[in-house]
């Protein structure tokens, strides 16, 4: 069972490589590192459970929020070119 | 333009369970994967997303850069204070087994606390780090000590 979930994430995972590397735009690009992160973190988790150890879940968590991180900072610098500025020109409104 | 209202919410929701895993990384470390500098990088990382969404003078203001300094200090005393009071406790540099009432209860303490300085650091430095990264080229000096704007105006990258 496992064994099945894992070569199916391998299929996806080098199915999101290919549209890393061939990507004709830098947000395909971005968009297939992220679901490439986000297979992994299935990935990882899966590899836990057929080595009997399911401590591999706390890893799988902080890829997780790390990859979300690094998406939204590579998102950042691509869209403003810089890391300092806020999201939002005057903090104050809607949140 | 600017209003990305979902990265807001998504982030004011995501950073807390950031901060609460670095710390289940930091205080867990001795049964499962994970450890001081695991667990600082995690910890940063949720201030360095609160940056990202919210600006670096936010951040700043959040976790001032002269707290920063102190804490990347205070973790390394922390880390040697340890250290020392094992010597005073009548035992080798860094000899955890003297801290408790008995041997395996002081080293349990013993790298919990000095884990606990390994964290505390860590995660200061990589905040100053993206600090220096984000703040490149502003106007301030105020990340590496007090360098008034005679000092500054020496130097050809202030």
């Amino acid at each position: 069972m496992f064994w099945a979930a894992m070569i199916g994430i391998l299929v996806a995972l080098a199915l999101a490589l290919v549209r890393a590397i061939a990507g004709p735009t830098v947000y395909d690009r971005i968009l297939a590192v992220n679901s490439f992160g986000t297979l992994t973190v299935l990935a990882l988790s899966v590899i836990g459970f057929l080595m009997g150890r399911p401590d591999f879940l706390d890893i799988a968590l902080v890829y997780a929020l790390i990859n979300f991180i690094g998406t939204i900072a590579v998102l950042k610098f691509l869209r403003y070119g810089d890391f300092a500025r806020a999201t939002q020109a005057d903090d104050n409104d809607l949140v | 333009m600017d209003h990305h209202f979902v990265i807001r919410v998504v982030g004011k929701l995501l950073i807390p369970l950031v901060l609460l895993f670095a710390l289940y990384v930091q205080f867990h470390g001795d049964y499962g994967p994970g450890g001081g500098f695991q667990a600082g990088v995690i910890f940063a990382a949720g201030f360095i997303l609160y940056g990202l969404i919210y600006g670096l003078d936010t951040l700043r203001r959040v976790f001032p850069p002269w707290l920063v300094r102190l804490l990347v200090a205070f973790g390394v005393l922390i880390y040697a204070g340890t250290g020392i009071a094992s010597m005073i406790l009548g035992s080798k540099y860094l000899d955890y087994s003297v801290l408790g009432p008995t041997a395996a209860k002081g080293q349990h303490y013993g790298i919990l606390i000095v884990e606990f300085g390994v964290g505390m650091t860590v995660a200061s430095a990589m905040v100053l780090i993206f600090y220096s990264f984000a703040g490149r080229g502003r106007q301030t000096g105020e990340d590496f000590g007090e360098i008034d704007s005679e000092d500054r105006r020496d130097r050809p990258d202030g």
